[in-house]
């Protein structure tokens, strides 16, 4: 068991430049490491209380019920869904892809073990929002029922076992999705197109499954069951939780320790194969010279990082899937028409809303798919190539901005049709939606190779740990999240002013902000670089 | 070729890595750069080639400063580090191509050169696969015929016959000697001290940051072996 948490504890001191943090006695590397842990707290607080406003406005209703265990049920299905959704595309990554495997499998550790330890590495990164939507719920239940002790020690218990079940569940798939691919030659594609398959499946079964919709709309009668449907562990977790029923209580930690437990074991007998499959090249040894093609140097950058961005699994997973939840969002659209939806969400504006939001909603898929702020990352060893090649070092930070463009601005064309015969929106509003989405395409691939030249993870030894959990990826990100809350905030604050105008406005800003990145990417390109 | 003035580079907390450097590679040397292990060779080479920022001294290529216009100075060097890692995702030829189009090589001459260097190392038929598949010294043979097809005028190694077969090692000795009679000049880094003394007709002594001789390979063994002279520097303090 000791070697699990060793193995453990080795992948988390790189999360984030974690390790890198605690040892460093280079004050301008300990100033960065502080900015950054004030920034990571900051949104850690700013997510906290929003997590806390929303579960006290929901706890508010659920009182007037007399329903409150619906509230910790919901926010529990909600963790574990949300939990088993960003695991499937990571899982494959973090059990198969690093580049230690050889040292790991070389020591005296049980393979089971070492699948353990990584399945671990995926509980700890999910653990973190277990706690962020979990702890502000239990609070706020326990402010307005008033329960006994028993509730604060069966919480606290469950709450490091809530996220285990979907991560195992998730895990099973990944490992079943990259066993699959490994028989086959483009087993890295494959994986790509099973994984996507699964969780637009899955997205669409649990749509299915709350088909009777006027159950979700009638909070009174049916939303328990609902929800209890969709998840049926909630229930258990009610059941030990809010009635302090021991037996389900044993019941839920049981089945996810066992769960745990076998999975680790049964991986482990096809680990090394499944690896095996995974990371062999083909090859063929029988090339002749041919005829080849001249490129420019920028061109040359763009093709190379172009197959960069669809050699790696990982990378394609992590930051493709904002375009392809987009995708589905809008072809959705056409087979659920907004008016229908705002019945079902009990929003009777919401047609409304979505032709005036519908450019931030879009654009909050095209920040999700920011593949900069892991680009510079991911040169990994072989920056030395890029540092001695006489190309302006601009050229190459823009070639990364160009595949980023290259991956976002086709599905907001695509999006940008479907939504405005959908929501059959104004000129002014179809304008917005393809100016809006596209000024954020800029601004996120921008923003996001400058952040990742700020704050690169070169030495990673695997690429999740560079393209999931670094400093850069979540810096970005939450810089990416600040720029649409700051819209969406104004539209609340602004009821008064035309919702366009104000859309407008900020489109004419963030413009100006691009148009500053860019220069300074031209000015600085070469001064950042050297620096990496 | 090659001159550098002065050089110093300081670690993050003041440590000297490199202190006060001066040497001058001309037109035909093959100057072979020699000390133990953190004695400074690597973070001169870095900064000789324009990946390593420093504060201190001066470093030109062709009469050019590198740290003021290091585009034009690298379009002159080519670089291998000591263990070079390339692209996994491309192939052998995408990656040649690659390094072609990035140095500016005209289209005829990288075919040329390619299938001139790729012949001589044995790696034609490799250049189809994926360099992932490639074993430590196939990508070590890929990594040398990059350097070569844009004719660099100078070519700075680090640790250069590691991993390399004992074909490929003589190939690149051959190469290495055909490349300075031409005009063209080398400033390599090496453990392999009599390969040092055989093939240098210049040598400099790098310890703990300083250089502690250099010169004419004559002037600096003198009479002795490039070995002994190296211990006998290494061992006194």
């Amino acid at each position: 068991m000791i070697n699990i948490w060793r193995l453990t504890k080795l992948q988390l001191l790189s999360t984030f430049g974690l390790n890198k943090a605690l040892h460093t006695k280079d004050p301008a590397e300990r100033r960065k490491a502080l900015l950054l842990s004030i920034t990571i707290m900051a949104g850690v607080l700013m997510i906290g209380a929003f997590s806390f406003s929303y579960s006290f406005m929901m706890g508010m209703a659920f009182e007037e019920l007399g329903r409150m265990y619906l509230l910790l049920a919901i926010m529990m299905a909600v963790t574990s869904i949300v939990g088993f959704f960003t695991t499937v595309y990571k899982a494959s990554g973090v059990l198969f892809s690093y580049k230690d495997y050889d040292m790991i499998m070389s020591l005296p550790v049980k393979t089971s073990h070492v699948v353990a330890s990584r399945v671990l590495q995926l509980y700890v990164m999910n653990l973190f929002f277990t706690l962020l939507v979990m702890l502000p719920a239990g609070a706020v239940y326990a402010i307005q029922v008033n329960p006994g002790v028993l509730f604060y020690l069966f919480f606290l218990m469950t709450l490091l076992f809530i996220t285990l079940l979907p991560i195992i569940a998730a895990t099973i798939i990944g490992a079943l999705i990259s066993w699959v691919s490994s028989r086959f030659r483009a087993s890295k594609m494959i994986s790509v197109v099973f994984t996507f398959a699964v969780l637009i499946l899955f997205m669409l079964g649990s749509f299915n499954l709350n088909g009777d919709q006027q159950e979700l709309a009638d909070m009174g009668a049916g939303l328990g069951d609902a929800i209890f449907k969709l998840y049926p562990l909630a229930s258990v977790y009610v059941d030990a939780v809010c009635s302090y029923r021991v037996s389900s209580l044993i019941f839920f930690i049981a089945l996810s320790v066992l769960a745990f437990v076998l999975f680790s074991a049964v991986l482990a007998t096809r680990y090394k194969a499944i690896h095996t499959g995974l990371m062999t090249s083909h090859s063929g040894s029988r090339y002749t010279m041919k005829p080849l093609q001249a490129n420019s140097a920028f061109k040359a950058l763009y093709f190379k990082e172009l197959r960069r961005y669809f050699s790696s699994a990982n990378y394609v997973l992590n930051t493709g899937i904002g375009m392809v939840l987009l995708l589905v969002m809008s072809v959705s659209l056409l087979f659920v028409s907004s008016e229908k939806l705002g019945v079902v969400l009990n929003i009777p504006q919401l047609s409304e809303y979505l032709s005036t939001l519908s450019p931030l909603v879009v654009s909050l898929f095209v920040v999700l798919s920011c593949t900069t702020a892991s680009s510079v990352s991911l040169e990994g060893n072989h920056l030395w190539i890029l540092q001695s090649s006489p190309v302006s070092k601009p050229t190459i930070i823009l070639s990364k901005v160009a595949v980023n463009l290259t991956i976002t601005l086709p599905v907001i064309a695509v999006s940008w049709g479907l939504l405005i015969y959908t929501l059959r929106t104004g000129w002014m509003e179809s304008i917005l939606m393809l100016v809006i989405p596209v000024l954020y395409a800029c601004y996120s691939a921008m923003l996001g190779v400058i952040v990742n030249l700020k704050l690169p993870k070169l030495d990673w030894t695997s690429e999740v740990t560079a393209i999931k959990q670094s400093a850069a990826v979540l810096v970005s990100m939450i810089l990416g999240f600040i720029s649409l809350v700051v819209p969406a905030a104004l539209f609340m604050l602004l009821r008064s002013v035309n919702g366009n105008l104000i859309l407008l406005g900020y489109g004419i800003l963030m413009a100006a902000v691009c148009a500053g990145m860019y220069r300074y990417i031209r000015i600085s390109g070469e001064r950042l670089f050297l620096r990496l | 070729m090659l001159t550098i003035k002065h050089f110093t580079k300081s670690y993050k907390g003041g440590k000297k890595a490199v202190d006060d450097l001066s040497l001058v590679v001309e037109r035909g040397d093959i100057y072979g750069f020699i000390g133990h292990n953190g004695a400074g060779k690597t973070t001169t080479i870095r900064a000789v080639v324009g990946v390593l920022d420093f504060e201190e001294g001066e470093i030109e290529i062709d009469g050019i400063s590198i740290k003021k216009d290091p585009v034009a100075c690298k379009a002159n060097i080519a670089y291998i580090p000591d263990n070079p890692d390339l692209y996994d995702h491309l192939t052998g030829i995408q990656y040649l191509n690659f390094i072609g189009d990035l140095f500016r090589v005209s289209k005829a001459n990288r075919e040329r050169l390619i299938q001139k260097y790729s012949d001589a190392f044995q790696l034609t038929a490799n250049l189809g696969d994926m360099i992932s598949s490639y074993s430590h010294g196939m990508k070590q043979k890929l990594a040398i015929i990059s350097a070569l097809i844009h004719e660099p005028k100078l070519l700075v190694l680090d640790e250069p016959f590691v991993g390399l077969d004992p074909k490929a090692a003589h190939t690149l000795k051959t190469i290495m000697a055909e490349l300075c009679s031409s005009g063209g000049a080398i400033f390599f880094s090496t453990h392999v001290l009599d390969t040092a003394e055989k093939i240098c007709n210049k040598i400099a002594i790098i310890k703990a940051g300083q250089l502690i001789a250099h010169g004419s390979t004559e002037e600096v063994k003198g009479k002795n072996s490039l070995e002994e002279v190296f211990m006998e520097l290494i061992d006194n303090d």
